[in-house]
């Protein structure tokens, strides 16, 4: 289970929580079947890795891993035979002389992995146990963590900022923000369906395009209206979502992937734009493409766009000043496409999403 | 041309300048230092082993007749005893009384900051001040024997600062309660050195109230420790203010230290020569124990 | 720990209050007496007069001439603040070499700063006093002020090297770069840096040297600078049994501190932090 949201979205909290290091106002939480409200944080027979690790600073590698196990008065010789099997799990036997300070930072994070695992608990709580490492090494981790997981077969609760972390290691993800839980299942149906406006810009790198479009109803069926050109919805699209209906003439929002446009005409309904930045990754494409038509800003976006990077959200509020809106396509590598291009994409209907621009929610049944 | 030159030097001394800071900024202090300590503190290591009387442009080399005499029975052992109990009890009364108090302040509490102020005051007061206070409190008539007798406990009241078996512990107390504000707030610093975070760790790795002060909290306080010992050590050591406030050193001199006994031999007796040689037994003896003891503390803030 | 405030919070206030009230009894007994009229002294030391005599510190503050209450209290004010202006000027820049010139020299110099804190200041008393009274300058401002630069320069350049050492250099290796000179870049970048250090500095030094009895005993009492201590401690000797008195002079002394206190404590324990982890 991975929680994941912007920071200050109370995942944290939630965490400490569970874990019992902050009290709870409401509710209930049961660990099996016991309630565990009021019940003492080392009570719990769950085990905490922190963010900044939280090693005992004067105490050699063994005994940071042996403490919780001195702390529940294990016999000498068992604390040394499942710190040293511990250990050589991780990696560890050739520091457990020494001191946190002289370990590099992948160490000290195994460490304390080491002193989580060692207690065998219920349950693993982990806040943001990667996020003070460099980017190599957390690639690195995230599996070693993912493993070590599948291994122990022990629940884990696992909380971050990152959402390619969470997608790549959690069975099921719990996306928050502002203290509330926005949706929770596993990360390809959240990413494929996500349950609101929040969830569909927050997952996923680059992140899915949004515009406003005013729905309109002809003869033939629905379109989407936007400045000077209109896309057609498809009877499938349609059919998905009984509830669309009572947008007739009502403003929403449309988001589309960024792999899920397609350049040049493929047939089916397309919008016309203009190519404003290529940036070449290697085994792919990015194509920025501009064209007229409403941003979405809402407090939702924005608070994505912060996550992502400060500039991103002055960037949406400016396009949204010029009635202007960039989408990312992302594609083949070898595209012959150049900035300034008149171009057609065509967005992949059946991925495509609408989401009520006041509430967020996404339109469906 | 010229301005051209001029400012490639200045660029060239700039550079050095930058690598370095220049020694030169430091001179005042260090000339400080050792003209009014350290210089001094050799001139009088000489008078220690003369006879000077303070006035006489002449002194006479008595070798080392002047220890030979502070280490007779007539001479300062009584006070040489006096000044390790006071030292003695404030290293251990004040260091216990001030982490009690910092681990009671630590957090939560709301009325934190007043409680703060009020165990603090103390040490803000002059230590003459003190004196003269507890002088009061203890003095026949006073607030002290007043309690007894309203207790039922006429027959314990005493003229605590006259009575020699007494007069010594009323100075440890009263030093005692000066300097806890002192202690208090050096732990407090340190414990709020201790990152949050471990606390979190320990509450999660359910270790008991004792085990997390005795191998986590006490351990992370080591530094503050060695700075809360080392200077109720000096101080105590020191001590004079207080002694001359409460009982001027008696009564019958049960009451005198190596401090009050430099300051009479040299400023009432005129004793240049012996006082300068009492004052350096008692440099020699702070030096001694001051180091000793922040060698065992830092040995253990390196080994836990 | 954001923990809620239990039963168990209430009882750890409740006893650190009445420790604080039985601590701060001595307090109360020194408020209560300086304000009993003559007759009460002794009579019920516990209780609080029902008739204030507030003329008891008008009294004091008359009672001596040459130098009066009121030029005692200016020569302390006058030696203290000069001397931790002083003190934290030279001092200031002293640790800064110390802490920027890592090597043999500045470790020596460490070292000696160090021990200049441990050997006790009686010890250099007397060639002092002497040294002072063969320049004829036994009693001046200036005798003291340099006096107590030099007792307690070792405390504020240990404190003050412990906390620059911690300082990140970038700021000043900017400022330098930029074109500052050691001067410019001193005060206008490390010092305002050293903040809460100064605070210490001035609040601990400021406090030993008001308070201070022996020094000022032997250097300024009998002149017409004696300082506020030493005023005291002649009031006792002449009045002995006024405690009202001796206890209204005490506390005209005390009350520029505690305001000063009161302000001061936070920082106080932010620049131990600092000192302690250098």
């Amino acid at each position: 289970m991975v929680f994941v949201g912007p920071s200050g979205c109370g995942k944290t909290t939630a965490l400490r929580m569970v874990a019992g290091l902050e009290d709870i106002t409401e509710g209930t939480i049961r660990v099996g079947d016991k309630i565990v409200n009021g019940i003492d944080p080392g009570e719990r027979d769950m085990a905490m890795v922190f963010q900044n690790y939280a090693l005992y600073p004067h105490m050699s590698i063994f005994e940071n891993i042996a403490f919780p196990l001195r702390a529940r008065h294990t016999s000498k010789s068992e604390v040394r035979s499942r710190v040293e099997r511990t250990a050589a799990l991780l990696g560890l036997t050739e520091y457990l002389k020494r001191k946190p300070r002289t370990l590099s930072g992948g160490q000290r994070q195994r460490v304390a992995m080491g002193r989580a695992i060692v207690r065998e608990p219920q349950a693993f709580l982990m806040d943001e146990p990667l996020s003070n490492l460099d980017a190599k090494l957390r690639v690195q981790m995230r599996s070693e963590i993912s493993n070590l997981q599948r291994d122990l077969g022990v629940t884990t609760i696992y909380v971050t900022h990152d959402q390619v972390e969470a997608m790549t290691m959690g069975t099921r993800i719990a996306i928050m923000r502002k203290g509330v839980l926005q949706q929770q299942g596993p990360p390809q149906q959240v990413y494929a369906e996500p349950a609101n406006i929040f969830v569909a810009a927050f997952i996923g790198s680059p992140g899915m395009n949004f515009l406003q479009a005013t729905l309109g109803r002809d003869e033939s069926g629905f379109e989407l209206r936007l400045p000077g050109q209109t896309l057609r919805l498809s009877d499938a699209v349609v059919s998905a979502r009984p509830a669309l209906a009572a947008y007739v003439d009502r403003e929403l929002a449309m988001g589309i992937r960024p792999e899920s446009l397609a350049l040049g005409p493929t047939g089916g309904p397309s919008l016309r734009a203009t190519v404003s930045r290529i940036e070449v990754l290697g085994a792919e494409s990015l194509i920025y493409v501009t064209l007229a038509g409403q941003a979405v800003v809402s407090d939702e976006m924005i608070e994505a766009a912060v996550d992502v990077d400060a500039t991103a959200a002055s960037t949406l509020k400016q396009e949204a000043e010029q009635c202007q809106v960039t989408l990312i396509v992302r594609s083949e590598p070898d595209t012959d496409v150049r900035v300034g291009d008149q171009v057609n994409i065509t967005p992949i209907q059946h991925r495509l999403h609408l989401f009520d621009l006041e509430s967020g929610a996404a339109v469906t049944s | 041309m010229s301005v051209q030159r001029s400012s490639s030097r200045l660029n060239r001394s700039r550079r050095i300048q930058v690598r370095h800071v220049p020694w030169l900024i430091a001179i005042p202090g260090i000339v400080l230092m050792l003209g009014l300590r350290f210089l001094p503190a050799v001139f009088s290591a000489g008078y220690a082993f003369t006879d000077w009387n303070g006035l006489s442009p002449r002194a006479s080399s008595v070798g080392l007749d002047n220890f030979a005499q502070i280490f007779s029975p007539s001479g300062a052992l009584g006070s040489l005893g006096n000044t390790l109990v006071l030292a003695a009890i404030l290293l251990v009364v004040s260091n216990a009384a001030g982490l009690g108090l910092a681990l009671l302040l630590r957090k939560g509490l709301k009325a934190r900051n007043l409680l703060r102020a009020m165990f603090f005051i103390p040490f803000a007061l002059s230590h003459l001040a003190t004196g003269y206070i507890w002088q009061f409190i203890f003095s026949y008539k006073g607030p002290l024997n007043q309690i007894l007798d309203s207790l039922g406990l006429s027959s314990w009241k005493h003229t605590w600062t006259g009575d020699p078996k007494w007069a010594l512990y009323t100075i440890a107390l009263v030093i005692c309660w000066q300097y806890t504000g002192l202690t208090m707030i050096i732990y407090l610093a340190g414990l709020e050195g201790i990152p949050e975070e471990l606390d979190d760790a320990v509450a999660v790795d359910g270790a008991s109230k004792w085990m997390k002060f005795r191998r986590v909290t006490l351990p992370l306080l080591a530094p503050a420790v060695t700075v809360a010992c080392t200077l109720t050590l000096i101080w105590g050591l020191g001590a004079f203010d207080q002694v001359i406030a409460l009982t001027g050193g008696g009564p019958a001199g049960a009451t005198e230290t190596l401090a009050t006994l430099v300051w009479k031999n040299t400023f009432l007796y005129g004793k240049y020569g012996y006082g300068s040689a009492l004052a350096l037994v008692l440099a020699l003896i702070v030096t001694c124990l001051a180091v000793l003891q922040m060698t065992l503390l830092r040995s253990r803030e390196e080994q836990l | 720990m954001n923990t809620r405030y239990t039963w168990k919070t209430f009882a750890r206030e409740l006893t650190a209050l009445i420790l604080a009230v039985v601590f701060c009894l001595p307090l109360y007994i020194l408020v209560s007496v300086a304000l009993k009229p003559n007759n009460e002294l002794f009579t019920k030391p516990w209780e609080f007069t029902s008739s204030p005599a507030f003329g008891n510190f008008g009294d004091a503050w008359n009672e001596r001439s040459d130098p009066s209450i009121g030029h005692s209290l200016l020569s302390s004010a006058i030696i203290t603040l000069g001397s931790v202006a002083f003190l934290v000027l030279i001092g200031s820049l002293c640790a800064y070499v110390i802490a920027r010139r890592p090597g043999k020299l500045s470790g020596l110099l460490y070292f000696l700063f160090v021990l200049g804190i441990i050997v006790p200041f009686q010890l250099c008393i007397v060639p002092l006093y002497a040294a002072f009274r063969w320049m004829g300058v036994t009693g001046s401002y200036l005798s003291m002020i340099i006096l107590w630069v030099g007792v307690f320069m070792p405390l504020t350049v240990f404190l003050y090297t412990g906390f620059t050492r911690q300082l990140p250099r970038d700021y000043e290796e900017s400022a330098r770069v930029d074109g500052a000179g050691i001067f410019r870049t001193f005060f206008r970048v490390v010092f305002p840096l050293l903040r809460p250090v100064t605070g210490t500095v001035a609040i601990m030094t400021g406090l030993f040297i008001w308070n201070d009895f022996f020094a000022s005993l032997i250097f300024v009492g009998g002149t017409n600078n004696e300082t506020i201590p030493v005023a005291i401690y002649s009031f006792v000797g002449e009045y002995l049994t006024k405690w009202n008195l001796v206890f209204a002079v005490v506390i005209i002394a005390l009350l520029p501190l505690v305001i000063f206190f009161v302000l001061a404590q936070k920082q106080m324990i932010r620049g131990f932090a600092g000192g302690i982890r250098g």
